[in-house]
């Protein structure tokens, strides 16, 4: 297992906004994770990349525990220093892209790889050139992300991840952003990342993308999963009510 | 008084007031970050003390803080101020700019989109990295118009200097004036006072330019 996730509980205030959800991902593995809207999804990627605390539950990587619950039913972490090996096994994609307005394509590809990982400039450079060409922009690298259209730099944001050499991905609805048209590419790139086994968990409102790449579908509702399986199972037998209403939805 | 000996005396004090002016940059420009930095700090006092420190800066005329950083070790202290003027001078105007500078700062630092530190984080950068590589360098575009305006003013309140009978180039106008019983002085320190803020405008612009190439 690349990532397990147990008994995660998350609360904003009043909101438990994740209730026991457990979950893992094995090496290779494509999981999308899809449920409406406040039903938790991201709070559930920013919790695995370690944006947000648990409150309760366990986080493992490869096997290690980044947090556990103490027996007070309290989440622990790892001390901060030893947080950022954990960070370095996933890499996130944002839905609004985020990338450093003030750095060059190249330069958003290279400066952590350089700045954090402390790896050779020269290395950084081969390995952002080399995904810049595999995401088709490798035009685009002395470019800055205002010169790009938003497919281009969604795609830019996907290789700034790669270039960290993560064992795992986290999309957080990549496409919501973009204009329709410009869906197509993006979801392209991490249709290609799934064909070379990268292992990643994408949340999508994009039905007919989740049911084409991923290798398991988890339904969320509530900040609890609700159904999960492959994607015959959940797009085209759903167990639960609450999954055949949600689905419903995007039919026609 | 011939109109060339009076223009060498009032370039001597135009020197000055560049003086004045390039050490309360100096001073003032990083001691503004530090100041905006520790308003965000986590200790309540901190806070607390920077908030007072602010509100009295910007709340009290510059020529009174002038006066008291000048006269106050002796009032309060019985010091002698013999060769105090220049330094009370200038800590005086550092102190009162760096807190200008401070609010500047920090509503450029509040202006920053939550997702920079998000994707900086997820990436591993330390708070330090985020702060300086991918903070700061937008911060400073985002407040560049602001900044000028208060380098601009800052030009102008040079001749706050007066108060404390330091002899540059506004000062000089009114003694030379009223010595000489002439206006022209005063045309001339005007003239001064131009050229040197045409020539910040002119410099701060080329920096706004220079960093024009993202938006
Ligand atoms: N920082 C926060 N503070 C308070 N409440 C929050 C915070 N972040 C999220 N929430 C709340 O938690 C709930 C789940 O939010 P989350 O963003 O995880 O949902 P989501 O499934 O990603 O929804 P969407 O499909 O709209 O992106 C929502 O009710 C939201 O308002
Ligand atoms: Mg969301």
């Amino acid at each position: 297992m690349i990532i397990e996730m147990k008994n995660i509980r998350k609360q904003f205030g009043d909101l438990e906004v994740l209730q026991d959800i457990s979950f893992g991902v094995d090496s290779g593995e494509v999981v999308s994770i899809i449920g409406p809207s406040g039903s938790g999804k991201s709070t559930l990627l920013r919790c695995a990349t370690f944006l947000e605390t648990i409150d309760g539950g366990e986080i493992l990587y490869m096997g290690q525990h980044a947090a556990h619950t103490d027996a007070s039913g309290k989440a622990v972490y790892v001390h901060h220093k030893e947080l950022q090996k954990f960070r370095s096994y996933c890499g996130l994609v944002f839905q609004q892209f985020n990338l450093f307005p003030h750095y060059s394509v190249l330069k958003n590809l290279i400066d952590a790889p350089v700045e954090v990982q402390h790896r050779s400039k020269e290395e950084a450079e081969e390995t952002a050139m080399e995904l810049l060409r595999k995401m088709g922009i490798a035009d685009k690298a002395d470019a800055y992300p205002y010169q790009l259209s938003g497919g281009q730099q969604q795609r830019v944001a996907i290789a700034r991840a790669l270039a960290m050499k993560p064992e795992i991905l986290f999309f957080d609805e990549p496409t919501s952003a973009l204009d329709p048209e410009l869906t197509g590419e993006v979801l392209k790139v991490i249709r290609q990342l799934a064909e070379e086994k990268m292992t990643m968990v994408v949340v999508t409102h994009e039905m007919p993308f989740a049911k084409a790449v991923s290798n398991r579908v988890i339904f969320m509702a509530g900040g609890v999963i609700v159904e999960q399986g492959t994607p015959e199972a959940v797009f085209d037998n759903p167990k639960e009510e609450r999954t055949k209403q949600f689905l419903r939805v995007f039919e026609r | 008084m011939t109109f060339s000996t009076m223009l060498s005396t009032m370039a001597a004090g135009m020197l000055r007031t560049c003086g004045i002016f390039a050490l309360t940059l100096l001073g003032s420009l990083p001691l503004g970050m530090v100041i905006a930095l520790l308003r965000k700090s986590r200790f309540t006092v901190v806070r607390g003390i920077i908030r007072v420190y602010i509100s009295i800066m910007r709340g009290t005329p510059l020529m009174l803080q002038l006066l008291v950083w000048y006269f106050g070790p002796f009032y309060l202290f019985g010091w002698s101020i013999r060769g105090w003027r220049f330094p009370a001078m200038i800590i005086g105007f550092v102190l009162n700019y760096a807190a200008y500078f401070a609010e500047i700062y920090r509503g450029g630092i509040e202006s920053m989109p939550v997702g920079q530190y998000e994707a900086a984080e997820v990436l591993g950068y330390t708070k330090t990295q985020t702060f300086m590589r991918i903070i700061l360098p937008q911060v400073i575009k985002r407040i560049m118009p602001s900044v000028t305006n208060e380098v601009i003013t800052l030009v102008k309140d040079t001749s706050l200097a007066f108060t404390l009978a330091y002899q540059e180039v506004f000062s000089l106008a009114k003694q030379i004036s009223a010595s000489q019983t002439s206006f022209m002085p005063f045309v001339i320190a005007g003239v001064f006072y131009f050229i040197a803020n045409y020539v910040v405008a002119f410099a701060m612009e080329r920096i706004e330019k220079a960093l024009d190439y993202y938006r």
